[in-house]
């Protein structure tokens, strides 16, 4: 009416249409993911059980259950944190807080971005060579952590820095202008109000480590292992090499889908309980700390 | 340390940010246990002089001073001077209040705890003498334990001056302490100023503020230090043609 000669009716129908397309692609986000849950309890549920989640494979993997399996990702998911948390956040430190603007930081910068975009089976033959070969891992558990680890440090670094970044300044200016020395301030006042926000990172690494096949096939895991790993240099079964082993190159593909599928659920809940541990720690670590 | 001698001398300050003339020959006595407000419109120069009392623009790159500031007599730019140290005589309060995500009390202990001081009982001594200091003391002293954050805007600035008097400072410098506050917090702050008993440099956009707080006020215009005088007659009888037009309103 004022402007474009647009009458009220049909700016309504527009937004309509706009709120409408906005809602129906919303939906089939939440169809998409339904429909892939419920196929996984559908088909995977039934074989669900204490045995099944504490016994090994027994009859070519077509009775018994995952327990190495579990043991195996749990170790890997948890033991890469140990490798990219201190080093991902001792780079996103210096990124943020000491780094001067300039082509060195340009550079270092490019290269977090990048390596997280190189497929994981890069970074797989990477860790045969360097873990596995050159260094003498072995295929091991040790190798599988440093492999993961390595994978998931652009992620845990990227974050990192972000929230350190986000962390008004006026928290350091006060901390300096009460005497802190630089690296002070950061420890003891921009780390704590950063962490929340720097495990988010934590927690995305943590789901990538748990659910990561290639470089777990290249560097740690067997088909099968008769016990649990002894040591840091045992070979360990994972839930994703389980299920691609049980999938492709078994000898009884079709007898064992429901141990398929029943791993994948088993996997997909493990993921969920470490994301949900770390969720927990960051909203207790969050309280009393808004600003 | 001379004791009737100026708590704060500039003598010929001249401050650079890169090619930018940020101060221009500043020279400057200040009066111990006095407020001194430093006034003039944004980009003058004022919170830059501020900054440079307790070594705030150290960290801006390409920042370069010549001439000399003493403080209780001694050089604070000169070569055997230490910016950690100096910034423990001289304290800070933000124009927003910044309290750390901590308790209130691990808030006032943060300088005392950085000089060494660790015993509970030396602190609380400490934590109830700055809330005191501060008026803060009734409001808080149920709820030490709280994060400062839920606390409201004129009681976490409060915070903030606790903080920085928990340190002891010779001096403390205020930049623009009350532009985030509302009127009632505003008029608490301005009434600490008044009673505080301490030297405060104070920078304000607010004149009615420099008036009614400070003993003196320092007319800043374009880097260059235009007036200073007793609060009373710059207010009243500017001799400078630039003052007078800035005070009532003319510019800035």
């Amino acid at each position: 009416m004022f402007l474009s000669g647009v009458t009220l009716a049909d700016r309504q129908k527009r937004e309509f249409l706009a709120l409408s397309l906005i809602k129906i692609l919303g939906l089939s986000f939440l169809f998409v993911m339904g429909t892939l849950v419920i196929y996984l309890i559908y088909q995977g549920a039934g074989i669900i059980s204490w045995d099944f989640l504490t016994q090994f494979p027994r009859d070519s993997m077509t009775a018994g259950g995952i327990w190495p399996a579990v043991v195996g990702t749990f170790g890997l998911a948890v033991g890469s944190m140990f490798v990219s948390l201190p080093l991902g956040f001792g780079a996103a430190v210096y990124l943020a807080e000491y780094a001067r603007p300039g082509p060195l930081l340009t550079v270092i910068r490019l290269g977090v971005n990048n390596l997280a975009g190189v497929p994981s089976v890069v970074f797989g033959l990477f860790g045969l060579a360097i873990f596995v070969g050159f260094l003498g891992f072995g295929r091991s558990l040790l190798s599988g952590c440093l492999t993961l680890g390595i994978l998931t440090l652009p992620t845990v670094t990227a974050a990192a820095e972000e929230a350190l970044r986000q962390t008004p300044a006026s928290f350091r200016e006060a901390a300096l202008a009460l005497g802190a020395n630089r690296w002070q301030a950061i420890r003891q006042v921009i780390l704590p109000a950063a962490l929340p926000g720097m495990l988010t990172g934590a927690i995305l690494a943590l789901g990538r480590a748990a659910g990561e096949t290639a470089p777990v096939i290249f560097t740690a895991s067997a088909a099968f292992t008769m016990a649990n790993p002894e040591s840091v240099f045992s070979e360990v079964m994972a839930l994703p090499t389980h299920i691609f082993n049980l999938a492709t190159n078994g000898t009884h593909i079709e007898a064992t889908r429901p141990q398929q599928f029943g791993t994948c659920l088993v996997l997909m809940v493990l993921v969920l309980g470490l994301s949900l541990i770390a969720i927990i720690l960051r909203a207790r670590l969050r309280k009393g700390r808004k600003w | 340390m001379v004791d009737d001698g100026p708590i704060i001398s500039a003598r010929n300050v001249d401050f650079f940010y890169g090619s930018f003339h940020a101060l221009k020959g500043i020279n400057l006595d200040m009066a111990k246990n006095e407020v001194t407000a430093l006034i003039g419109p944004s980009g003058c120069g004022k919170s830059t002089f501020l900054k440079l009392l307790n070594r705030m623009n150290d960290f801006v790159p390409g920042a370069r001073l010549s001439g000399e500031i003493l403080i209780s007599g001694r050089s604070v730019y000169g070569p055997d001077s230490d910016p950690v140290s100096i910034r423990r005589l001289v304290g800070m309060v933000f124009q927003r209040p910044n309290p750390f995500p901590k308790s209130i009390y691990d808030n006032i202990c943060y300088g005392p705890r950085l000089v060494g001081v660790k015993k509970k009982c030396d602190l609380d001594i400490v934590v109830e003498k700055a809330l005191l200091a501060a008026a803060l003391w009734e409001d808080v002293k149920d709820k030490l334990g709280k994060s400062a954050l839920e606390l409201s805007g004129g009681q976490q600035q409060r915070v903030c001056i606790a903080r920085a008097l928990a340190l002891n400072p010779d001096i403390l410098l205020m930049d623009e302490p009350t532009s985030a506050l509302d009127p009632i917090a505003t008029a608490k702050v301005e009434e600490w100023i008044k009673s505080a008993g301490l030297s405060i440099v104070i920078v304000t956009h607010n004149m009615q503020q420099a008036a009614r707080v400070s003993d003196h006020t320092a007319f800043f215009y374009m880097g260059e230090l235009v007036e200073f005088g007793p609060t009373m007659e710059i207010f009243t009888r500017p001799r400078e043609v630039r003052t007078e037009n800035y005070i009532t309103g003319r510019f800035g």
